[in-house]
């Protein structure tokens, strides 16, 4: 078949072939007109004026009655004119921010960078993802120069933009602590202070910092407000939760943290992770920390980083693919 | 007909008035049934806003004749409680309404020229022109 | 779902704030905007009755964190009561029930 000719007068011409055969090919014309009229920015008011125009060409004898009908549809579609005019300009600018936010995540990305240190044995595994483009869940890890690690996992409360920002101030203040000098208390608490002075009231973050020591199979940590990791004994074969007290970063200047300890003995996992796993809702339903455990459980005769990534798999397909919170998960095997 | 005419807007109907007279100067013109349209649909905003936010103000038409062109100019001019930030209301998906309406872009789009000035406390000149062409 | 906010009593003295629903990103702006003003009046006490509330995410803590800085800024004081299990849970993990005057259960 010939490409149908969409210029603008032969809106008058497939108008004219439809009233006189009802083709179809007539109606598959008015199709592409359409498509190529929207790409045109052509307005729904002009179209019902070309039509009214085409009609009044063909016809001498338009009844008056039905020429003011016409006029009366055409000023019924100068507000959809409008508002399509509007949704395309907001259209254009979505694409402006989505370009901006994409290269603030990338930014983001590099920031966050951080190694999984290698470990005598100790298998380490990680998931991090962003809800949005932008993560404000936060976790580094550090070796020191005995070849103790230093393990810090971060939520700033909300998520996006915000989130991410704040996230950052963390990421420059922990870089300016002599991190493997300092006890996990003291981490938090010159934390504190930083974000105490710098956030909005509202803003908070929670935050678990751990040391392992592999000489010793000493882990020491403390946790400010942050969602309880668990503990798995290897040998009585429970889970743990592992309690802390500690408030949150950036609600008063005047906090301690206390210490914990625990020695890792072969067969004992650590998990930690950020609210964004335990706060995972699927429909109405809100996931219970047992519910948490048992995928955990699953999966627990995995490496490390695989059982990571297949818990994180399992969340995500029960909330539809679609994350509503930045999800972070760490585990340590012995 | 008159160079200046203009509507006092105080309630809902003046509303319609001032359609009403801006599209019989418009037609007068030559303005074509779309331009017809688009210029009372402008006037219906520019009315709406001072019947909504300034409870007394008027709408005036003033016709242009130059060489080369023919236009009508509309000015709304109120003594309400003027607008802060012009900015913000000139923002695509900025209406303090809540409701659907175009609001000051869409009298921007529908119009060839437009500008406005405002002080706070004294009131808001809206100023909009559309060419014949 | 939604959040109703709604000031039940209110005196000289004292007023006590219910809140009914889920407190989450979207809707606890509603809370603030009822709170905040409150916490700003001297030697003022805002009872929050949680006891409708069934969930609260950490944008809904953030909300009850500014408050608790404005009293102390404004010398007034907040107490919240009637606080669900779940909800609570929260306030005990971020460690905000040792700084807070928190009462729960049906009879707190």
């Amino acid at each position: 078949m010939d490409a149908i000719d969409i210029q603008e007068d032969s809106y008058k011409d497939l108008l004219k072939l439809y009233i006189d055969t009802e083709d179809e090919k007539a109606l598959y014309g008015a199709e592409k007109i359409s498509k190529s009229f929207i790409k045109q920015g052509i307005t729904p008011e002009e179209i019902v004026n070309l039509h009214i125009q085409s009609l009044q060409e063909m016809y001498d004898d338009m009844p008056q009655a039905y020429l003011r009908g016409l006029d009366f549809l055409l000023e019924t579609m100068i507000s959809y004119g409008l508002a399509l005019q509007e949704y395309q300009t907001l259209r254009e600018k979505q694409l402006e921010i989505k370009s901006e936010l994409k290269i603030a995540a990338g930014m983001q990305k590099t920031l966050l960078a951080t190694t999984v240190p290698v470990v005598e044995n100790l298998q380490i595994g990680v998931v991090s993802v962003a809800a949005h483009q932008m993560n404000g869940d936060y976790h580094h890890f550090i070796t020191g120069k005995n070849g103790d690690i230093g393990i810090a996992l971060a939520d700033v409360r909300g998520k996006g933009i915000p989130a991410a920002l704040c996230m950052s101030m963390i990421k420059y203040a922990m870089d300016s602590l002599p991190e493997d000098t300092m006890g996990p208390n003291k981490i938090l608490k010159n934390l504190n202070r930083v974000v105490e002075k710098n956030v909005d009231p509202s803003m908070f973050i929670t935050m678990f910092y751990a040391q392992y020591f592999p000489q010793t199979s000493k882990f020491l940590f403390s946790s400010a407000g942050h969602e309880p990791g668990f503990y798995y004994h290897g040998d009585t074969k429970n889970f743990e939760e592992l309690k802390t007290k500690g408030l949150v970063l950036g609600v008063t200047s005047e906090t301690d943290y206390p210490e914990y300890e625990r020695t890792i003995k072969e067969g004992d996992m650590i998990v930690l992770l950020t609210d964004g796993v335990t706060e995972c809702r699927y429909g109405d339903n809100f996931l219970s920390r047992e519910e948490v455990l048992e995928v955990i459980q699953q999966h627990m005769h995995l490496p490390a980083q695989e059982m990571a990534e297949k818990v994180y798999k399992h969340f995500e397909r029960l909330q539809n693919f679609h994350l509503r919170d930045d999800f972070t998960l760490i585990i340590l095997k012995k | 007909m008159e160079p200046h005419s203009f509507i006092g807007i105080k309630k809902e109907w003046d509303i319609v008035g001032a359609r009403q007279l801006g599209r019989e100067i418009a037609r007068k013109l030559g303005f074509g049934t779309v331009d017809q349209a688009r210029i009372a649909t402008a006037i219906s905003e520019i009315a709406r806003n001072i019947y909504l936010y300034a409870e007394d103000g008027k709408v005036t038409f003033e016709t242009i004749e130059g060489m080369n062109h023919k236009g009508l100019r509309i000015i709304a001019s109120d003594n309400g409680p003027g607008i802060d930030n012009i900015s913000q209301v000139m923002e695509d998906g900025y209406t303090t309404s809540g409701g659907l309406g175009a609001g000051l872009p869409g009298v921007k789009r529908l119009m060839d020229e437009f500008d406005i000035q405002s002080e706070v406390g004294k009131g808001t000149i809206v100023t909009a022109v559309k060419w014949l062409r | 779902m939604d959040l109703q906010v709604e000031i039940m009593e209110q005196d000289e003295e004292t007023a006590v704030l219910a809140a009914a629903g889920e407190v989450d990103a979207y809707t606890a702006p509603k809370l603030k905007e009822a709170l905040l003003p409150l916490t700003k009046k001297e030697n003022f006490l805002v009872k929050v009755d949680l006891k409708d509330v069934s969930y609260m995410d950490s944008t809904g803590l953030g909300v009850f964190i500014s408050a608790l800085k404005s009293t102390k800024e404004n010398n007034s004081s907040m107490k919240l009561v009637h606080l669900q299990d779940r909800v609570l849970r929260l306030f005990e993990i971020t460690g905000l029930i040792e700084i807070m005057d928190i009462e729960w259960g049906a009879n707190g």
